[in-house]
């Protein structure tokens, strides 16, 4: 069973409590100018594994309204950093987080391109730059803790536990709440599924959100190559090496014969 | 073959391939080995305060913190010093019953009524007041600019706090000389407005009394601007008022219409002593001294500018700079003046005369007694008896406080005094239930104040306990009723010969014509800003 956080945006009221849980936890610096971690212009970089970005919208009584996006790394359940990590420095956790080890990292950045929500970052400003992305606090879910972030947030806008029981309970909040709310679970579905799932008043595609992403795993597509790969290597060395002793057959034939003529001809 | 000789290396060709192979396969091995062990995950190095480490997705009570807008004109909070104790929402939601008392989602407002409670609370200074004193300096810089300052009753008995001097001295002098050695061209007394207020205010009570003809209390009056419903609201504390305006909207008609000391004194100065002194009020620059947060919100209200407005100029701000008390303390540090050893001065006159009545507009229960001393003078033409003059019953630290008192002529005055918004919920459910079932009054004037024991512990105050407490704000509220009782020589507003002055000179009479537009405003319903929750 792998863990999962519900995030039911309506509840919040952008205090960012959560972007300074993830700072202590990681001990990350902070740079209210350059790198902001609330408000329009907060973005995930290599120093913010977290952000609340303020998104403006129109409400349902069609008046000017704010809405607070958490955002983090979505932690999918078949992540395509991972599968195209050449060292094995990115893991999914049998939990549920998708997990860097710097150690193992060789600076590749293809991790970076392969994820289908732009997460992982690299500290540019570094001498030795590491990839950098939230953990889902991997090592307090090891100790029965809840994330940092989860942990501090004062509205109890996510939720912690089973992925597949939040999501049952997503979908039966949203049918309780029908009015209220858009009948989507982002997460459920998108890229194979992710841990971290969102449920909104307004339309993801408004608020910030990728929807275009597919929603099947994408380490999934490239399987359809890959796993061709040991067939086609065992077949062409077949293929190649029955060449190679047809033709030493041939040549070791044909030079027998000219033997038997009596030597080459001058 | 034998041809070794004294130049051929110690090593041979073969032998030194062997060695870097075997080295090199021996690195690879190793090289590989170690990516068995994938090391530590990045991250995870720090910490988070105790009640979170909690296996298991059990309650925290106290977590997380409040919602601070970025272009909040009150507060301002550093991230990087929140240690997420979850102080500042625990003031916020059970001392002012602000967070937690509106539904989620939010519109297009964070809810806040600038008051300034969760910097009196937050342990580690991450939120504070929002620090204009750069704005001041440069203010003050400008030789062509006459800036004038007003201190607010309560600055001058906590100030001194900031300079290590025990809870509640009463540093007064001191504080005004530390002002002209800032360089402020006047130094006025918001005690002086606050008798100002007093004289507005009770006249509104007498004639809102007047006119509500007993139970018929929601009757239009005959003056044309002046509200009946009673009972009257005072409206000197801007939290209080913000909050009204958000979650009681139905109940402002019982506000009263004067502006707050601070904003009387604003557009006088630049009406009435612009005109005196034959200064162009575009020069004048205002700043005031508060304990408070809010009034950097009320300063920046878009209709406090009647100064401007009466001249034809609606940008000019009745009051240009609001700085908190612990702003002050820091600007007299940072020019290196000790105001402990400085000698006392007066202030300025034209608007620097005091009277008891009006310095203890600073504690919860002032503003009421400050009323009910004149306000006795106004509607029986004669000064209360002494017993009027230490209305206990009305002081200290009590939630809500009511008192009962005989007016000869008039009959029985029932008041309420209430401070910390918790306890004005109490007052206000009670009126709105009264008010829906139809019952008559049961007050004729509330006294409400946003901050817990009034302006003595406002949100600007200096931070000599945190969180604050009782034992500090019981020391200031001596030290102001001792100035009130002991230091001044008048306690009654209406003595007050600056005040009567002005009134003689350029108002007119209270609540006359002029004096509503400088000194009466209006309130805006600002529930449309939140979905009004009634229970946390």
């Amino acid at each position: 069973m792998s863990k999962g956080v519900l995030v039911d945006l309506t509840k919040c009221f952008g205090c960012g409590a959560c972007t300074v849980a993830c700072k202590l936890w990681n001990e990350k610096k902070y740079d209210d100018v350059n790198k902001p971690t609330m408000g329009e212009n907060a973005h995930l970089v290599d120093i913010n594994w977290t952000v609340v970005s303020k998104h403006n919208v129109t409400d349902a009584a069609g008046k000017p309204a704010w809405r607070f996006i958490k955002e983090q790394c979505l932690h999918c359940v078949d992540p395509a950093c991972a599968s195209s990590c050449l060292v094995k420095a990115l893991r999914r956790t049998p939990e549920g987080p998708v997990v860097y080890h710097p150690d193992l990292c060789v600076g590749c950045r293809y991790c970076m391109v392969a994820c289908p929500f732009n997460i992982p970052k690299y500290e540019w400003e570094q001498s030795f730059p590491k990839v950098s992305k939230c953990q889902m606090c991997s090592t307090r879910i090891d100790n029965g803790e809840m994330p940092a972030c989860v942990s501090v947030c004062p509205n109890q806008v996510m939720t912690f536990g089973e992925r597949d029981d939040l999501l049952k309970e997503a979908h039966r909040h949203i049918s309780a709440n029908k009015q209220q709310y858009i009948d989507y679970v982002f997460g459920e579905k998108e890229v194979g599924g992710t841990a971290w799932m969102y449920i909104s008043d307004q339309p993801f595609d408004k608020i910030g959100f990728k929807t275009t992403v597919p929603k099947e795993s994408l380490p999934a597509f490239t399987w359809q190559i890959l796993n061709k790969l040991p067939m086609i290597l065992v077949g062409w060395t077949a293929i190649l090496s029955g060449i190679y002793f047809f033709n030493k057959r041939r040549n070791a034939i044909s030079e027998s014969k000219q033997d038997s003529k009596g030597g080459p001809q001058a | 073959m034998n041809k070794s000789s004294k130049n051929d290396p110690p090593v041979s060709r073969r032998f030194f391939l062997k060695g870097v192979g075997t080295a090199g396969m021996a690195c690879a091995l190793a090289t590989l080995s170690g990516c068995k062990d994938a090391g530590k995950p990045s991250g995870g190095e720090g910490w988070t305060p105790t009640q979170y480490n909690v296996p298991g997705t059990w309650p925290v009570q106290v977590r997380g913190r409040v919602p601070i807008d970025p272009n909040n004109p009150s507060i301002v909070r550093d991230d990087r010093k929140c240690i997420l104790c979850g102080q500042c929402a625990e003031a916020c939601e059970r001392i002012q019953t602000v967070e937690g008392y509106y539904a989620l989602p939010i519109k297009d407002d964070i809810t806040c009524v600038n008051c300034g409670q969760c910097a009196l609370w937050c342990p580690t200074g991450s939120i504070s007041e929002r620090d204009d004193i750069d704005k001041v300096q440069r203010v003050l810089a400008d030789t062509n600019l006459h800036v004038i300052v007003q201190t607010a009753p309560a600055t001058r008995i906590a100030i001194g706090e900031e300079f290590g001097m025990p809870a509640g001295s009463i540093v007064e002098g001191k504080m005004v000389a530390a002002l002209k050695k800032l360089g402020f061209d006047r130094v006025f007394d918001t005690n002086f407005s606050a008798d100002l207020t007093i004289m507005e205010e009770g006249t509104e009570l007498v004639r809102r009394i007047n006119n509500s003809g007993g139970e018929h209390h929601q009757k239009e009056g005959g003056h044309g601007h002046t509200p009946t419903a009673l009972p009257q609201f005072t409206s000197c504390s801007p939290g209080w008022v913000k909050f009204c305006e958000y979650f009681y909207p139905d109940l402002l008609e019982h506000m009263s219409t004067c502006k707050s000391p601070q904003q009387m004194l604003g557009s006088v100065a630049k009406t009435y002593y612009a005109e005196k002194k034959g200064i162009d009020p575009r020069t004048i620059v205002s700043v005031a001294i508060m304990p408070c947060t809010a009034k950097k919100f009320e300063a920046a209200r878009g209709e406090m500018n009647s100064a401007g407005a009466a001249a034809g100029q609606p940008e000019l701000r009745d009051v240009d700079f609001v700085l908190t008390t612990r702003e002050l303390g820091r600007m007299i540090k940072k020019n290196g003046i000790d105001l402990t050893t400085l000698q006392p001065e007066k202030y300025d006159s034209l608007m620097g005369e005091s009277t008891g009545a009006g310095v203890i507009f600073a504690a919860s229960g002032g503003v009421m007694e400050a009323a009910i001393r004149s306000g006795y003078y106004l509607l029986t033409h004669q000064n209360p008896p002494e017993t009027l003059l230490e209305l206990n019953a009305v002081r200290g630290l009590q939630g809500v406080k009511e008192a009962a008192l005989e007016v000869p002529g008039v009959g029985e005055l029932r008041v309420a005094v209430s401070h910390g918004l918790a306890n004005a919920r109490t007052l206000l459910d009670q009126i709105r239930e009264d008010k829906q079932n139809g019952r008559p009054p049961r007050y004729h004037f509330i006294e409400f104040m946003a901050c817990p024991g009034g302006c003595i512990s406002g949100g600007g105050q200096p931070r000599t306990s945190v969180p604050p407490s009782d034992w500090v704000r019981q020391a200031r509220i001596k030290s102001i009723y001792t100035i009130d009782a002991q230091i001044y020589k008048k306690r009654l507003s209406h003595e007050n010969q600056e005040v009567q002055a002005l009134y003689a000179d350029f108002l007119g009479e209270p609540n006359g014509e002029r004096a509503h537009q400088l000194l009466h405003t209006t309130y805006t319903d600002r529930s449309g800003q939140l979905t009004v929750k009634t229970k946390a």
